[in-house]
């Protein structure tokens, strides 16, 4: 089941980067996280428009130079991620 | 005018009758108490600490206080109270002056809230300051005090103040608080060094404050820059080095350690990170106390970005 | 105690507040911070840009309170919307109470006022499947002893306060404003009825303008707890002068009171609002309060008790029977609430078997 997901509504981040990775914090829960690149940029592109394991998978490959027989582990590992982000409170499912 | 002005008779009398108005780095502390031990610890330690204006403003009204019931003589008790809220249970007598020690650190800790609070000692050298945020049992003080008898300037023990509004480190400097083994340590360390009497069975073991440089004193109103972010680490038999820390893993641990974090918002975030961004962060172990100094000694000043 | 008191003074006439000298300022401070209004203090010297001219110790300390209140604010938005994610299946309208609701409803007098619980409304018939909603979400009933646990569920108007796993933030699930034991019990029903909406959080409501209050004096002078008895005061003082000038308040104000039978409670919450206050309300309105009256001889006993009740804890605010002021109305509070054999057990158990610790 491939859920479609969204950055919260009204979600304001702030964000510093060094080395590859980033801190954020969230104003409007006041929590702060560190996230690796890859968590950081799906947050990002969640932020400009909702989408799902399998697209955003398909979007990153190129950036990370995959092979595209690898698309498949990389969008379970994605859906691992937007798990996470949830509990962070940063995304939600879209309800239908 | 300043409290070695006064003579031991009148210091305690003022201490028991209208208390005194010390003036520890920016605060003013009213202190008011009757028991024996905490003017002891005053008198031999904050002997070059300002006495202020007794008819101005006060940040923090402080009493230590025996109870009126049998505690008072039956394995008697010490009360912490700031204005008139009791924020600990009673220790015992026995434990007045660390007590008075870590209720101003209480006071500070849980109110100043136009400073960044890190609990970390933090020293400084030709302008810039090193940062030792540590968890107990990492032996920073042990490290602080160490170095703060080898040139370093004291800026504070236990709390780095960092200014919001510039990022700048403000000094507190205080009696260092000492326990267990480094107390000994200290005291071969540092020969002249000045230390209130020991005191046993406390939640932190045997305690022991040691009176500050009189310098570190002297200098309470010059802040410095961050320089270096040093987590310290004791580990017996290592060799003192030094390993740079990735900067947003640096980020997550300092923020960990602060007092006021979290209640600061995004200026905390903000914060932290212009501290990131300026200082160098480092993890260091050691276990000889001349091989750290050497090291920090030959810290670099950090490359403006 | 007479409204010369610096704390009373400083939010009857905060313009005179300049001309204050450090060893007041100091004493001024520590009064409003045991009332548990240093935050605001701080906000009413903004918007009467007074702060420039406090002196820069006392200011130093105004704005560690400005920290605090700011994060507060944050925080309560953020565990608002928490709570009606929790309920979004429950499908029943929330009302917000008290410091909640004024926040949410942007009501100016919110900001510093700091408080640590949520308060909410909920129809009595729904209280199973909130309390379930909070527990799937992350809540749990705090630790309460048997007894307690008991007297929230049935005697009082609330389940035991719950606090979240996480953020430790507790909520106090309310289904009346006054328990079921108690002498009057406004219908909450006509108070669901007449609250309003909140345009920005669907789903929210707060109480409308004449029933927030009396669930504002009904607080002050009837709840158990009177530590934050002046910062109430302050509470229904900011609620009149904020509602003041809508059509026919007063008199709405008061037929209300006469609705949901709390005219006693209103007498009383404009009565002090204005002595200690000096709040501005209408004589027409005071007159027409005045069927809430109580004997000569009540009130007789109860002034003094109240001004000196409302004081803040503070060593230079009390005198000797400020203890015993505050006892007393404590008993009364409760009496209000209990019959008074409920009473004399409750309050047995509270002294002798609940060695909670405060």
């Amino acid at each position: 089941m491939n859920m479609r997901w969204r950055a919260l509504p009204e979600l304001n981040l702030h964000a510093r980067a060094w080395d590859d990775e980033f801190v954020v914090y969230n104003s409007l829960s006041g929590d702060t996280h560190l996230l690796g690149s890859a968590a950081a940029q799906i947050l990002l592109m969640l932020q400009q428009a909702p989408s799902d394991a399998i697209a955003l998978a398909e979007s990153l490959a190129p950036r990370l130079q995959l092979e595209s027989e690898l698309d498949e582990e990389l969008a379970e590992q994605i859906t691992h991620l937007l798990s996470d982000l949830h509990t962070l409170a940063l995304i939600e499912p879209i309800r239908l | 005018m300043n409290v070695s002005d006064l003579t031991s008779g009148e210091l305690r009398r003022q201490l028991k009758k209208t208390g005194i108005f010390l003036q520890t780095g920016s605060f003013v502390t009213h202190l008011h108490t009757s028991i024996p031990s905490v003017a002891d610890g005053i008198e031999l330690l904050y002997q070059d600490y300002p006495l202020a204006d007794s008819h101005g403003f006060v940040d923090f009204h402080v009493r230590l206080t025996t109870p009126l019931n049998i505690r008072r003589w039956f394995k008697p008790q010490v009360f912490f109270q700031s204005d008139g809220n009791s924020p600990f249970t009673p220790l015992p007598l026995d434990q007045a002056f660390p007590m008075f020690e870590w209720g101003l650190n209480w006071c500070v800790s849980s109110h100043a809230n136009s400073y960044l609070i890190i609990h970390a000692a933090v020293i400084e050298k030709n302008g810039y300051a090193a940062i030792m945020p540590a968890p107990p049992g990492s032996g920073k003080s042990t490290l602080c005090a160490a170095l703060i008898n080898r040139g370093w300037r004291l800026l504070s023990d236990e709390l780095t103040l960092v200014r919001v509004i510039d990022g700048k480190i403000v000094p507190l400097p205080r009696p260092v608080s000492l326990k267990n083994q480094s107390i000994d340590i200290i005291r071969q360390y540092a020969p002249g060094a000045v230390f209130s009497r020991k005191v046993s069975d406390t939640v932190k073991g045997t305690v022991a404050h040691m009176k500050p440089p009189s310098g570190s004193v002297a200098q309470a109103s010059e802040i410095a820059q961050p320089g270096w972010i040093i987590f310290p680490k004791y580990q017996a038999g290592a060799n003192a080095h030094l390993e740079r820390q990735p900067k947003a893993r640096a980020f997550m641990r300092l923020a960990d350690n602060c007092f006021n974090y979290s209640l600061l918002g995004l200026k905390g975030f903000e914060t932290v990170a212009n501290m990131i961004d300026q200082a160098m962060s480092y993890d260091f172990t050691y276990s000889i106390l001349d091989e750290a100094v050497e090291i920090f000694d030959a810290l670099a000043p950090p490359l403006s970005t | 105690m007479s409204p010369s008191t610096l704390v009373l003074r400083a939010f009857r006439e905060p313009d005179s507040l300049v001309s204050l000298g450090l060893a007041e300022w100091d004493l001024l401070l520590r009064q409003v911070r045991h009332a548990n209004l240093l935050a605001r203090l701080y906000t009413v010297l903004e918007e009467r840009s007074l702060l420039q001219q406090v002196p820069s110790q006392p200011l130093e300390h105004l704005n560690w309170a400005y920290v605090v209140l700011d994060k507060h604010a944050q925080a309560v938005r953020w565990e608002v919307m928490q709570i009606r994610k929790a309920l979004a299946d429950v499908d029943i309208p929330i009302i917000l109470l008290k410091g909640a609701a004024y926040a949410l409803a942007k009501l100016p007098h919110a900001r510093g006022r700091i408080f640590s619980d949520i308060d909410i409304l909920v129809p009595k018939n729904r209280l199973n499947e909130v309390e379930a909603a909070l527990m799937l979400n992350g809540w749990a009933v705090m630790d309460l002893d048997a007894y307690d646990q008991h007297y929230y569920r049935t005697w009082m108007h609330e389940l035991p306060p719950m606090q979240h796993h996480k953020r430790m933030t507790v909520i106090d699930v309310h289904h009346a404003i006054m328990p079921q034991t108690a002498h009057v019990r406004p219908d909450s029903e006509k108070l669901c009825a007449a609250a309003s909406e909140l345009p920005e959080y669907p789903g929210l409501k707060v109480l409308n303008p004449t029933d927030m209050v009396l669930h504002s004096a009904a607080h002050l002078l009837h709840d158990s707890e009177l530590d934050h008895g002046l910062r109430d005061l302050v509470d229904i003082d900011s609620l009149l002068r904020q509602f003041c000038s809508l059509p026919n308040f007063w008199p709405n104000l008061v037929e209300r009171a006469k609705e949901i039978e709390l005219t006693r409670t209103l007498f009383y919450a404009l009565r002090y609002a204005v002595y200690v206050l000096g709040t501005p309300v209408p004589a027409e309105a005071i007159n027409a309060a005045r069927i809430g009256r109580p004997s000569r001889f009540t009130l007789f006993i109860m002034d003094p008790l109240f001004h000196r009740a409302l004081m803040p804890d503070h060593p230079s605010c009390s005198d000797w029977l400020t203890g015993i002021a505050r006892w007393l109305l404590y008993i009364r509070a409760n009496w209000l609430r209990m019959p008074p054999l409920l009473l004399a057990r409750h309050l047995f158990h509270k002294a002798f078997i609940s060695p909670r610790h405060k």
